[in-house]
């Protein structure tokens, strides 16, 4: 025993000198309140809030963070802040086949709501700790070594001296024991980036815009926090996509986008989830054994609805890659009085090589036409352009892989023959599992083709045409690239829909006309503003004054600027009426009395006469044109 | 002697199957550590008698065995519960002339009994008919609704089929608890002739399989627990013939192989409401009947201190049965052919040399060459998942491996005491269809022997081995493809270190020996598989002969096995980790006292504890430890043979068992806990057992 206590006191004796020579004579405190800052920041356009780490003592929670601007100076006095605490179960923990799940500890609002410690260093540093253990909140057991997150949301009130603070959400997932510092987390539930949400929505923001990142929303709506099932995360998100969704639904990418850095981002195809599934899915009742076999839980899910399955059934089956084989494109193409003539390849751009026979030879070819309009400049000469249907067209003249072809009775106004045409393709391919096949084989199914269009001169091919003011990307933004079909298999938004759906479409005489032509530039506003007959319950998924959620740039500017281009024509309306050219436009979503009066004091005219409506009376650039007081590109809240 | 050498082989046997091992393996059960019977009595040298006549004992025996719980008759060697009876009996009869007749029996109207006749004339000729029933019990307590009905497994009358197990409103009414055992009847006929220059063997054995064994029926998502039906026999007729000279020995060894089943599927009616269709019942493939054949060549030659020894073999198995239908839920899809017409040739090449250099040096070489040959058309087979739909179409895949073994190493004596032994071996392995083509492993060796003195010795070996192999490329052939970061751990790259200390100690009456072995396996580019093991032990055994009368003897076995595993929940980088410590302990100690109560009465007791364990924790951020898994053992086993006159002697017999065991994959699990599955319940065993035997011998 003896030699047992001569140890013991020689190792405390180590101990001691180790602690002592660890520290480097430091005063051991954390030196928060030491530590430059730099001067305050004086603007404050962003909020920039780092997560420094959580420490934990005796299970209480304490976060250390920096805030600072855009500017990485310190932000002195944020006077409040909201702190929630949630924690991850692992994939497969509650029973095996159940996905991860978050569980609510809680959410402490400071100074107002809070017993927990916060406290400003004054130079940019801030903490907080909480006021008591996790463990036990919400009846949730705090475990170590499970995920946890902690948000920090501040901003939507001001500093001391009234500068605003945006709305900031932040971050962090760790785990810890119940004493000691944090470390990296082993298992994460990283799914679907916010950003993806703001490829459609604007902004997005719940609960009176405080909390604006899915890292943020996950930590309370889940199963421990929210009383109605449906109003946990993934069967909420999904359920509230089923009605309006502007894409493609079975289309889970549209969402799920493939990311890599995103470690869960394979869950959809990887974890399916009578839960998850069962929100879009919702005729099945998977426990009573309604429109699907019973299961009382998750745990079979993947043996049938493996991800290589769910992946198939999901996106579009391999047409991608069945696409990726073809692709149609006008070699030529020139004007001879009311016939274009234009030479077409077909070639599979997969291994390079031209097909070498015409479309009506190929039996993969379902469809395949080009109309033709003529009159870029002027938005097209008529709203029913000719066209031929290829894979019926025995080609005038051409071999391997390039082939002619005239379409006739082309209209083109008299004095406009230096102007320029348009040709649109569209059509259908057979395809299965992937790969281009026999249009009369059974197993293989249509596929759109992704239409394209192509200006040409009198003489030759053309690189310009019609303006360009909504591009395939901005629409895809929402809709999916070249995903949305219209009239079978028209989905070139960006060009293709303004040969017919163009000027020389007339309005019926409504209260709002512009609502009413098909006409594509009054057309697409109307849908999305909700404002044309039959979308009146469109659910718009972002901000509408966002003009550049559409609209594409030229030379540096979105063209939704005044002032309009030259060429845009009044709007015709049933019985010989029109109204003016940016007074036309406008009202597709302006459509007041007040609008409508202001726009007629500044010169509009509201069903005239073509005469009155051409005069160039409008005067609406004078305040709303680029760079006057009321810029419409500064008016609106463009993003 | 003989059961301590019995002990280190039934451990290797359980190390194996710890080995096997995996997180989510099947259970090991500690019975195959089972240690028989001390027959004491047999110890005896039979061999010395030299008088001639008849002699020998024959005897009736009457016992009670606890067959409760099945289980115990691993031990007892009957799972009836009650009254047994049996014969045994050892008779020699020797003629003036040198013939010779031996019957041995034990324990003959048990399911473990044992008969052989031998009679011949030794060092000419030899001819012997031998009997040898085996059983191995599993269970009596699997609860199941079914009974066998025109050889497929039928629910009774008014059984509802439901979704899930829950929904099966009369399976509490009808599970019955069912045996499972396999019982093995083995016959042997054998006859060998020794001539001047040769030596012939001819033998035949035919054994057949009763009984049922655990199986599983599925279909598509729901399983059901079936007792399979064993009813099969296997002949096989072996022929030897060797010649010898002066300084070499040749021969030829043939051999066939017959096997047949009288089972020709398994067939139940589904318990569950069909998934998709039409499926009332399933169907599964049993062991289809086979033949094998075999011929081998050996040469031996010999010249003063060098022997070379030659070996070519060559196996073909052929198995032709025909097929089933792909699936008797709705229409079949046509297959290939009819039956499989499968061919594996296996070809098979040994070459040896040993030999003295000098006095103190001596090498040895060696070259193995084994190729397994597929030979089987290769065809597109429509696979039905669980007999349910049509999935796709596949090609058999043939597996065809060739390995190659080169081995070289010295013995080099230091002094009349030590000597070293150093080697190399190297290992060859081309694979078709697996993730890696080749796989090739070095390996080093020394150990060093020491003799201290005439009683002592001991040795130290170290051994260490490296494996890698070509590229490491996934198998396409599979529907899911495997995590590009995982590393099957038997391709895997891996380093392998290994120690052996061995030391010895052996007076007239006193001898000990201990052992102690450590080796680890080092995956060093694998990921996401089986990352490392380690695995240590030690033995202890000593036997004390205190007089004459009185025999002591103990030993004790411990091993350790601890493996690490890595895997990922989302495809990706490892993220979750378990970890496995098995370990296993066998225990025992034995007491001989003869010679008491005026040389009449004989005594044993033999104690035998044996314990084995595996701990299983999944740790992703949290530690997921299994439950239970382990088997714990005590047996007693002793008797007392008293000499009741000249002729007459009776033994007594009693043996106890303690035993208990647990597999968290079925603890307390009742037929309907799992909703897709239709179990037999919870498997697990834990009962104390007697068997009192009471056996009257009488002396020829």
């Amino acid at each position: 025993m003896k030699k047992m206590t001569h140890l013991n006191r020689y190792a405390a004796t180590l101990a001691v000198a180790f602690i002592l020579s660890a520290c480097g004579g430091d005063d051991g405190t954390p030196g928060k309140p030491g530590e430059p800052g730099g001067p305050p920041a004086m603007t404050v356009d962003t909020l920039q809030i780092t997560i420094d780490d959580v420490t934990m003592q005796s299970g209480i929670a304490t976060v250390n963070y920096r805030v600072t601007n855009q500017d990485d100076e310190p932000v002195v006095g944020v006077p409040s802040a909201t702190f929630i605490a949630a924690q991850l179960l692992p994939q497969g923990y509650t029973n095996a086949g159940n996905s991860s799940q978050w569980q609510f500890f809680t959410s402490q609002n400071c100074p107002a709501r809070c017993t927990g410690d916060y406290v400003d260093y004054k130079n940019g540093d801030y903490s907080y700790t909480f006021d008591a253990p996790f463990d036990g909140m919400n009846d949730i057991s705090y475990q170590a070594g499970a995920t946890q997150r902690l948000v920090i949301k501040m901003g939507g009130d001001s500093l001391a001296d009234g500068t605003v603070l945006p709305v900031t959400n932040q971050h962090i997932d760790w785990q810890a024991p119940t004493t000691g510092p944090s470390a990296e987390p082993a298992y994460t539930r990283n799914i679907v980036t916010m950003a993806t949400c703001n490829s459609c929505h604007n902004d997005l923001a719940f609960h009176g815009s405080n909390y604006n990142q899915i890292e943020t929303c996950v930590t309370c709506h889940n199963a421990d926090r929210v009383s109605n099932p449906d109003n946990i995360f993934p069967q909420m998100v999904h359920a509230k996509h089923l009605s309006g969704f502007p894409g493609s639904l079975a289309n889970c990418q549209t969402c799920h986008v493939a990311d890599d850095t995103l470690s869960e981002n394979h869950n959809w195809t990887r974890v399916p989830t009578m839960e998850a599934c069962g929100a879009c899915h919702n005729n099945i009742d998977f426990k009573a054994g309604q429109g699907h076999p019973a299961q009382a839980d998750n745990a079979n899910c993947i043996a049938c609805h493996n991800p290589d399955w769910t992946a198939n059934v999901h996106n579009d089956g391999g047409n991608d890659e069945a696409l990726g084989q073809f692709e149609a494109s006008i070699t030529s193409a020139s004007l001879n009085g009311d016939t274009v003539s234009f030479t077409l390849s077909l070639r599979n751009p997969a291994s390079g090589q031209l097909y070498t026979d015409s479309a009506n030879n190929l039996n993969f070819v379902a469809d395949l036409r080009v109309y033709a309009n003529w009159g870029t400049s002027f938005d097209y000469a008529t709203r029913s352009p000719r066209s031929i249907r290829l894979q019926e067209e025995v080609p005038i003249a051409g071999s391997d892989g390039r082939y002619s072809y005239q379409i006739t009775g082309v209209t083109v106004p008299a004095g406009t023959e230096m102007d320029l045409g348009a040709l649109a393709i569209q059509g259908k391919v057979c395809a299965a599992n992937g790969v281009l096949g026999d249009c009369s084989d059974t197993t293989n199914s249509e596929v759109n083709i992704k239409s394209s269009h192509q200006f040409f001169s009198a003489q030759a091919l053309s690189d310009s045409g019609r303006r360009v003011v909504v591009t395939n990307d901005t629409c895809g933004s929402c809709h999916g690239d070249q995903q949305l079909n219209f009239h079978g298999s028209r989905n070139d938004l960006e060009g293709q829909c303004q040969l017919c759906h163009n000027p020389n479409m007339v309005a019926d005489a409504t209260d709002n006309p512009s609502t009413a032509t098909a006409d594509y530039k009054h057309l697409v506003h109307g849908i999305h503003s909700g404002q044309r007959e039959g979308y009146e319950s469109i659910n718009y998924p972002g901000n509408l004054g966002n003009c550049a959620q559409c609209h594409s740039q030229q030379a540096g500017v979105l063209t939704a600027g005044l002032p309009l281009y030259a060429g845009v024509k009044p709007l015709a309306i049933t019985g010989d009426l029109y109204t003016s050219p940016t007074a036309a436009i406008c009202s597709d979503c302006h459509a007041s009395d007040s609008a409508t009066n202001h726009m007629v004091q500044q010169g509009a005219v509201f069903k005239g006469s073509l005469a009155d409506a051409s005069a160039l009376t409008e005067s609406c650039t004078t305040c709303h044109g680029q760079g006057a007081s009321a810029d419409v590109l500064k008016v609106h809240p463009i993003k | 002697m003989t059961h301590h050498t019995r002990v280190p082989l039934r451990l290797s046997t359980l190390a194996l199957a710890i080995l096997s091992t995996t997180v989510l393996g099947e259970g090991y059960g500690l019975a195959s550590a089972n240690r028989d019977n001390l027959k004491t009595e047999a110890w005896q040298c039979k061999r010395c008698a030299s008088n001639t006549g008849t002699h020998g004992t024959i005897g009736v025996g009457v016992a009670h065995n606890d067959g409760e719980d099945s289980h115990f008759g691993n031990t007892s060697g009957t799972d009836k519960d009650g009254v047994v009876a049996s014969l045994e009996g050892d008779i020699r009869h020797r003629a003036a002339s040198g013939y010779q007749t031996h019957f041995t029996a034990d324990k003959l109207g048990y399911d473990n009994g044992f008969a052989q006749l031998t009679t011949g004339k030794p060092g000419q000729y030899n001819i012997s008919a031998a009997y040898r029933a085996i059983a191995h019990y599993d269970t009596n307590q699997a609860l199941t609704p079914y009974h066998i009905q025109a050889d497929a497994w039928q629910l009774p009358q008014q059984w509802q089929t439901g979704a899930t197990t829950a929904q099966m409103t009369d399976l509490q009414s009808s599970i019955q608890p069912t045996s499972l055992q396999v019982e093995r009847d083995r016959y042997n006929l054998d006859a060998s002739y020794i001539g001047s220059f040769y030596r012939a063997e001819l033998g035949y054995q035919y054994e057949q399989r009763q009984g049922h064994r655990r199986a599983s029926g599925n279909l598509l998502t729901n399983s059901t627990m079936l007792t399979e039906r064993i009813d099969d026999a296997t002949d096989n007729v072996t022929a030897k013939i060797y010649l010898n000279g002066t300084n070499w020995l040749a021969g030829i060894e043939t051999q066939l192989s017959h096997y047949k089943n009288d089972q020709q599927a398994l067939r139940w009616q589904s318990a569950f409401a069909p998934t998709f269709g039409a499926a009332y019942s399933g169907q599964n493939a049993v062991s289809p009947d086979n033949k094998a054949y075999r011929i081998a060549g050996n040469t031996q030659l010999s010249s003063g201190t060098q022997h070379v020894l030659m070996h070519i073999g060559f196996t073909r198995m052929t198995q032709d049965q025909s097929y089933l239908p792909a699936t008797i839920n709705g229409p079949s899809p046509v297959l290939p052919t009819d039956n499989l017409a499968g061919q594996v040739d296996i070809t098979e090449m040994k070459l040896n040399y040993s030999g003295r250099v000098s006095r103190a040096l001596s090498l040895r070489a060696s070259y193995d060459y084994r190729d397994r040959d597929n030979k089987t058309q290769v065809d597109l087979y429509p696979q039905i998942i669980t007999d349910s739909y049509l999935s796709g179409y596949a090609h058999n895949l043939e597996y065809d491996r060739t390995a190659q073994q080169a081995k070289l190493a010295a013995k080099y004596r230091l002094n009349r005491a030590a000597y070293i032994d150093i080697g190399y071996d190297y290992d060859h392995n081309n694979y078709s269809d697996l993730d890696r083509q080749n796989l090739q492993e070095s390996t080093l060796f020394a150990k060093i022997h020491y003799r201290i003195s005439t009683q002592w010795q001991v040795w130290l070996k170290a051994s260490g081995s490296d494996r890698t192999g070509s590229e490491y490329s996934p198998v396409t052939t599979t529907v899911s493809p495997s995590n590009p970061l995982l590393r099957k751990s038997y391709l895997a790259d891996r380093e392998r270190q290994r120690y052996g200390l061995y030391g010895s100690y052996a007076t007239g009456a006193f001898s000990a020996s201990a052992n102690a072995h450590w080796m680890q396996d080092d995956y060093t580019d694998t990921l996401i598989g089986l990352t490392k093991v380690d695995t240590q032990g030690y033995d202890l055994s000593a036997q004390y002969a205190v007089n004459d009368n009185i025999n002591l003897n103990a030993f004790v076995n411990q091993d350790w096995r601890d493996s690490d595993q890595a895997g990922s929940s989302n495809f990706g980088a490892p993220n979750w980790y378990a970890t496995s410590a098995a370990k296993s302990t066998l225990i025992g100690a034995g007491l001989d006292y003869a010679n008491l109560l005026d040389n009449k009465l004989k005594l044993g007791i033999d104690y035998t504890y044996a314990d084995g364990q595996n701990d299983t924790e999944v740790i992703q951020g949290l530690r997921s430890p299994y439950d239970s898994y382990y088997s714990t053992r005590h047996t007693l086993n002793t008797f007392a043979n008293y000499q009741i006159s000249d002729k007459f002697g009776l033994r007594f017999d009693w043996i106890f068992e303690q035993y208990q065991d647990a597999d968290w994959a079925n603890e307390g699990l009742a037929p309907n806990s799992i909703p897709n599955v239709l179990s037999f319940g919870d498997l697990s065993h834990d009962y104390n057992a007697h068997y009192f035997g009471l056996t009257l011998s009488y002396q020829l």
